[in-house]
C-alpha cells in the first residue's frame, strides 16, 4: 500500500499539471481590453478554397514568412490577427517590420540590399528590386522542383511569401485607401465618374486570393472586398460586410478602439443572423488555434516522459502513477484537439501528411495506455510520451508549409476510404514506431547493465504484441487501399511508390514474425529488427513521397530529407548497440 | 536418394525459407521504387515484378553496372511453393491451426490474384469529346499500324498491323500490293525540315502530309502522362509494279494517309491500339468543379447515355471519382479531362478477378485478428496466474 503522503504526491504533479492547461484555455478566452482583435480574428473568409477565420489566413502567412506564429521585434503586434489589422489597415508600419529572411548572397546580389547583422529584410527594402526577382522566378518556375540549387529554392521561397504578404495586405484594404467608408459611398453616389474607379477596384481584386465578403447564396458565396464594392452599383447598396471592413479599417486608422469595437460588434451581429454556420466555424477555428491543444500536449508529453524516467530510479510507484496520470491529461487534450479538427473539416481524422503525424502519435499512445494498464512498469508511459511528443513536433514543421485544413482534391473526397484505409494504415505506422520505440529502450537497457528477468519478459510480450496488431494494421490498410485503388484508378495495385512503401512495411512485420517463430531470432534480434522497422516506416511515410513520382505524391517533400537520412542513420547506429557485446546475465535462481 | 528428397522437401518448407524470400522481396521492392524515378513505373513493372530475373541498374541510366536479383514472378512462385510445402508438411486439423490456414490461404488468393490479373486484365482508355459518341478505346502505350478499304457502299474493312510485327524491312502482303516498312521508330521526334540537324534521318516521305518534316529515333517515354511518338516510313508497291511512293505515317501526325491501287482507294495510319467495344457511349456533359478562388479539383464528373443495339439499351449515367460505371464485363473509371475541359477521359479496365483482392482482404484480415487474438487471450490468463496470490 501507498502512504497517503505519497498518494498526494502522485497527484500533485498531474494537478498542477491540469492547473497550467486551465489557464492557458482561460488565457485564449479570456476579454480583452483596447481593440477586440479576438473577435476580428473570427470573422470568416473564404481561403485556399474553404472558409477559415481570419486568424488561421494570419497564422499561415506568418508560418510560411517568418516559420512562426509570432510577428519578430519588440514593439511587434501581440498576436497573428493583430499583425493583419495592421498590414490591411496600415501598411506602411507593417511594411517596415523585418519578417522576409534572406541569407543568400546571391539573392541579396539581385536584390541590391547589403548584408546587416540580421539577416531579416521589410517588404519595403525589398519592395524595388521585384522587377530584379520576377525574370529569376519564372526561369526557375519552369524547373522541375528536384533539380533546383539551393538558391532557386531559396528565391523561390521569398517571391512565394512576398506573395503571400502582398495578397494579404489587399484582402481586406488598399495601401492607397485613406477613408474607406466615404469612398466607397462616393464611389456608390456617383456612378457616371465610376469606370475609372471600377478599373481600379478591379485591378485591386486581382491582387488578392482571398473573399472576404459573404455575398451570394451557397458554398460559393463569396465576393472579394474590391468586387463587393464594384456590385453595390447593381445591389444600390454597400454589403454590411464591406462597410464593416471600411469602417474597421477607418476606426484602426484614426486609432478609435470604441469605432473599432463597434463595427466588429455589428458585423458579427449581421453574421449571426445570415451566416450563422460560416461564423460558428470561423469562431471554433480562431479558438482553436489560440489555445493550440497541441502545443500545450507536448509540454505534458515531457512531463510525463520525466515522470517516467524518474519513476526506474526514485520512489517508483508514485512517479510512475504521476507520469501515467500526465500522460492521460495529455492524451484527453491530444483527443480533444483531434475531434475539433475532425469537425472542422468535417472528415476523418488524417487527411494529409500534417494530420497524419499527429493522428500517429496519437495511435502509438492509445497502444501505449494499453501496455502501461497491463503492465504497469511505466514503460508504456514512456515510450508513448516519446512518440506523442516527435510525432506533434514532426506537425508541427509541417504545419509550415500552409494551410493544414486545406480541401481534398476530388480523387480523395471521399470520407469513406479516408475513413478506413488511411486511418487503418496509419494505426499501423502508429504501431511500428511504437514497437521501434519500446526496441528501442531495451537496446540502451541492455548497454547500460543487465536487464532484470522481468523486464525482459515484459518488454519481449509488449514488442512482440504491438508488432502483431501492427502486422493487422499494415495488412488491413494496405489491402483496402488496394481496393480503394481498384475503385478509383481501376486496378488493385500498380507498384506506386507510395502502395510499394506500405507493402515493404507488411513484408518487413511478416518477416519480424516468422523469423521469431522459426527461432532464427531471440529477443535481441527480435528487438533490432524492430528498430529497423522505425526505417521501413519512415520510408513509407516521408521517403516515398520525395522520389517526386507516382500518384501518391501530395506530400510535402523538400527539407524533410535531410531529418529522414538523419533518422535513418540514428536507428542504424541504435540497431548496432545490439550487437555490442555484454556478458552473460547470471541465471536467477527459478 | 530418400534422404536428399526429404532434405529438399524440408527445405522447401522451412521458415528460413519464407524470411530469405521475404527479405529479397524488400530488396526488390525498394530497388525498383528507386528505379521508377528514371524508368517509369509500367517499365518497372516489367524489369522487376513481371520477370524471373530482374537487373538493376546500380548507376541509373548508364547500363554500365548491373546487379541481377531474384524478379516478381520467380520470388512469387518461391513463395507459393514454400507455402505450400510449410502447410502439407505441418498440416494438422486443429482450431488453433485455423487460423493461419485462413491467413495463408487469403495471401495465395492474393498472389494468385495479382498473376491472373497480370495474363487476363486489360487496360485501356476511352477519350470522347462532348457531344461525341466512341465505340472503341485505345491503349494508350500500344500502337498499330492501320489499313482501310473503301468501298463504295459506305463500309470500311480495317486491317490492323499490330506493333510487334513493326520492323525495319518488314513486308505484308495485301490485297493488290504489298506494305512495306522502310524504317520504324518505336519513339521518334518528328520536326519540320527546315529545324532538322545533323542526327535527323536523311529519309524523307515522297507523298502526303508527312513530306516536309524529319525523323529521329528517341528513347522511350519514362513519365506516366506521357506517350510515346512511333513514326514508321512505309512503301507501297503495288503487285507487278513499281512503289506509289513512301509516307511518313505517325501517332503524332493527325489525320490518315490515302492511296488507291488500281480502282481501290485506301487510307492508313498509325494510330493507338483500339478496343472496339459492341455498345457506344456518348460524353453528354463534363464538369470540372474547382474550389472557389484556386485550381484544385473539387470535383470531375461525366454525364453519358449508354447506347447498345444489340440489347436494344438506351440510358444515361453519371460518372465520377470514386464512382466508375460497370458495363459489359469493363468498368469505366474516371480518369483525366483535356481540351480545356471539353474532353473527358474514361480508364476503361476489363479485369475478370477484380473480386480476388476482396475476398483475401477479408480472410487475412479475419486470420490475423483470429490468431492474435488468441495470443493475447494466452498472455492475459499466463499474466493472471503469476499475479495471482
Amino acid at each position: 500500500m501507498i502512504k497517503p503522503s505519497r498518494k498526494i504526491l502522485a497527484w500533485l504533479i498531474p494537478v498542477l499539471c491540469l492547473i497550467f492547461v486551465g489557464s492557458a484555455v482561460f488565457k485564449a478566452l479570456a476579454p480583452e481590453k483596447g481593440f477586440h482583435f479576438k473577435e476580428f480574428a473570427a470573422l470568416p473568409v473564404v481561403s485556399n478554397g474553404r472558409v477559415q477565420p481570419l486568424d488561421s489566413l494570419a497564422r499561415n502567412a506568418l508560418l510560411a514568412i517568418v516559420g512562426k506564429q509570432r510577428v519578430p521585434g519588440e514593439d511587434a503586434p501581440e498576436s497573428p490577427a493583430a499583425w493583419l489589422a495592421e498590414l490591411a489597415f496600415r501598411p506602411e508600419i507593417a511594411d517596415d517590420r523585418k519578417i522576409f529572411l534572406i541569407h543568400h548572397d546571391e539573392i541579396l546580389g539581385l536584390t541590391g540590399l547589403t548584408r546587416g547583422e540580421e539577416k531579416t529584410y521589410s517588404y519595403a527594402q525589398i519592395q524595388s528590386s521585384f522587377q530584379a526577382l520576377q525574370p529569376e522566378a519564372r526561369r526557375i518556375g519552369t524547373k522541375e522542383p528536384q533539380t533546383r540549387t539551393p538558391y532557386e529554392k531559396a528565391l523561390m521561397r521569398l517571391t512565394r511569401n512576398l506573395g503571400i504578404y502582398n495578397q494579404l495586405k489587399h484582402a481586406l484594404g488598399h495601401p492607397g485607401l485613406m477613408e474607406a467608408e466615404k469612398e466607397f459611398e462616393g464611389f456608390l453616389a456617383n456612378p457616371a465618374a465610376s469606370s475609372a474607379a471600377t478599373r481600379g477596384l478591379q485591378a485591386w481584386a486581382s491582387f488578392t486570393e482571398s473573399y472576404a465578403v459573404p455575398s451570394g447564396k451557397g458554398d460559393d458565396g463569396w465576393r472579394k472586398l474590391p468586387e463587393s464594392v464594384i456590385d453595390s452599383i447593381e445591389t444600390g447598396g454597400l454589403h454590411p460586410a464591406t462597410t464593416a471592413y471600411a469602417r474597421l479599417g477607418d476606426a484602426f486608422r484614426a486609432d478609435d478602439t470604441a469605432a473599432f469595437n463597434k463595427a466588429l460588434a455589428t458585423y458579427q451581429t449581421w453574421l449571426s443572423g445570415n451566416r450563422g454556420e460560416q461564423q460558428g466555424k470561423g469562431t471554433s477555428e480562431a479558438v482553436f488555434n489560440r489555445v493550440a491543444p497541441f502545443y500545450i500536449c507536448m509540454v505534458l508529453y515531457v512531463v510525463a516522459f520525466l515522470c517516467a524516467i524518474v519513476s526506474w530510479l526514485w520512489q517508483g510507484t508514485v512517479f510512475r502513477q504521476a507520469a501515467f496520470r500526465t500522460l492521460l491529461l495529455g492524451f484527453f487534450l491530444h483527443t480533444v484537439g483531434l475531434i475539433i479538427r475532425m469537425l472542422l473539416e468535417g472528415r476523418p481524422p488524417v487527411t494529409n501528411l500534417y494530420s497524419s503525424a499527429v493522428f500517429i502519435g496519437w495511435g502509438a499512445i492509445v497502444l501505449a495506455i494499453a501496455i502501461e494498464f497491463f503492465y504497469r512498469n511505466a514503460i508504456g508511459t514512456a515510450v508513448a510520451s516519446v512518440v506523442g511528443f516527435a510525432t506533434l513536433l514532426i506537425a508541427h514543421h509541417l504545419s509550415l508549409s500552409g494551410d493544414t485544413l486545406e480541401m481534398m482534391r476530388a480523387v480523395l473526397d471521399t470520407n469513406f476510404w479516408l475513413a478506413t484505409h488511411v486511418v487503418v494504415i496509419t494505426l499501423g505506422y502508429s504501431a511500428n514506431f511504437l514497437a521501434g520505440t519500446i526496441a528501442i529502450v531495451f537496446l540502451f537497457r541492455r548497454l547500460f547493465g543487465t536487464i532484470p528477468k522481468d523486464t525482459v519478459n515484459s518488454l519481449r510480450g509488449m514488442v512482440y504484441g504491438v508488432l502483431c496488431f501492427a502486422t493487422l494494421a499494415s495488412f488491413v490498410g494496405t489491402v483496402l487501399g488496394g481496393i480503394w485503388a481498384d475503385q478509383s484508378w481501376g486496378r488493385f495495385w500498380g507498384w506506386d511508390p507510395k502502395e510499394n512503401g506500405a507493402l515493404l512495411i507488411v513484408i518487413w512485420n511478416a518477416m519480424i514474425l516468422h523469423a521469431r517463430w522459426g527461432g532464427m531470432v531471440k529477443e535481441r534480434g527480435m528487438m533490432v529488427m524492430a528498430v529497423f522497422g522505425n526505417i521501413v516506416t519512415s520510408w513509407s511515410w516521408f521517403g516515398t513521397n520525395m522520389l517526386g513520382i507516382g500518384l501518391h505524391s501530395y506530400g510535402f517533400t523538400d527539407a524533410a530529407f535531410v531529418w529522414l537520412s538523419g533518422f535513418v542513420i540514428s536507428q542504424l547506429l541504435i540497431m548496432a548497440l545490439g550487437f555490442v557485446p555484454r556478458k552473460q546475465a547470471p541465471a536467477i535462481p527459478a | 536418394m530418400l534422404t536428399l528428397l526429404r532434405k529438399i522437401g524440408r527445405f522447401l518448407s522451412s521458415l528460413r525459407l519464407t524470411v530469405t524470400l521475404l527479405g529479397f522481396a524488400m530488396v526488390l521492392i525498394f530497388v525498383a521504387t528507386l528505379s521508377q524515378v528514371h524508368l517509369g513505373i509500367h517499365e518497372v513493372q516489367l524489369l522487376f515484378f513481371r520477370s524471373w530475373i530482374a537487373w538493376w541498374d546500380v548507376v541509373p541510366g548508364g547500363k554500365k553496372f548491373s546487379l541481377p536479383m531474384p524478379g516478381g514472378t520467380l520470388l512469387g512462385v518461391l513463395l507459393i511453393i514454400n507455402l505450400l510445402a510449410a502447410h502439407s508438411a505441418r498440416f494438422k486439423l486443429r482450431w488453433s491451426k485455423a487460423g493461419m490456414l485462413v491467413i495463408h490461404s487469403g495471401i495465395l488468393i492474393m498472389l494468385l490474384g495479382e498473376i491472373l490479373t497480370g495474363l487476363l486484365g486489360k487496360e485501356a482508355q476511352m477519350p470522347i469529346d462532348e457531344g461525341e459518341t466512341a465505340n472503341y478505346s485505345v491503349f494508350p502505350r500500344e500502337i498499330e499500324l492501320a489499313v482501310t478499304s473503301l468501298d463504295g457502299t459506305g463500309t470500311e474493312t480495317v486491317t490492323a498491323i499490330p506493333q510487334g510485327r513493326l520492323k525495319d524491312g518488314a513486308e505484308f502482303a495485301m490485297d493488290g500490293y504489298t506494305l512495306k516498312i522502310h524504317s520504324y521508330y518505336r519513339n521518334s521526334d518528328i520536326v519540320p525540315d527546315e529545324k532538322a540537324t545533323g542526327e535527323f534521318e536523311r529519309t524523307r516521305a515522297t507523298e502526303g502530309v508527312g513530306k516536309h518534316y524529319a525523323v529521329k529515333s528517341k528513347s522511350r517515354e519514362t513519365k506516366m502522362d506521357r506517350r510515346d511518338l512511333s513514326a514508321a516510313f512505309v512503301e507501297i508497291i503495288p503487285d507487278g509494279s513499281k512503289p506509289l511512293g513512301r509516307w511518313l505515317l505517325s501517332n503524332a501526325l493527325k489525320g490518315e494517309e490515302t492511296f488507291a491501287v488500281g480502282s481501290q482507294a485506301w487510307k492508313m495510319s498509325i494510330r493507338q491500339r483500339r478496343l472496339y467495344h459492341p455498345f457506344s457511349i456518348r460524353l453528354l456533359d463534363f464538369s470540372h468543379d474547382r474550389y472557389l478562388g484556386t485550381n484544385v479539383p473539387k470535383n470531375f464528373s461525366s454525364k453519358v447515355r449508354i447506347i447498345n443495339q444489340e440489347t436494344g439499351e438506351d440510358r444515361e449515367d453519371l460518372i465520377y471519382m470514386n464512382h466508375p460505371l460497370r458495363y459489359a464485363g469493363l468498368t469505366f473509371y474516371q480518369s483525366g479531362f483535356d481540351n480545356n475541359d471539353t474532353t473527358s477521359i474514361f480508364q476503361v479496365v476489363r479485369n475478370p478477378v477484380w473480386t480476388l483482392p476482396y475476398v483475401s482482404c477479408a480472410m487475412v484480415g479475419f486470420g490475423l485478428l483470429w490468431v492474435f487474438s488468441q495470443h493475447l487471450i494466452k498472455a492475459v490468463s499466463r499474466r493472471n496466474k503469476v499475479t495471482a496470490p
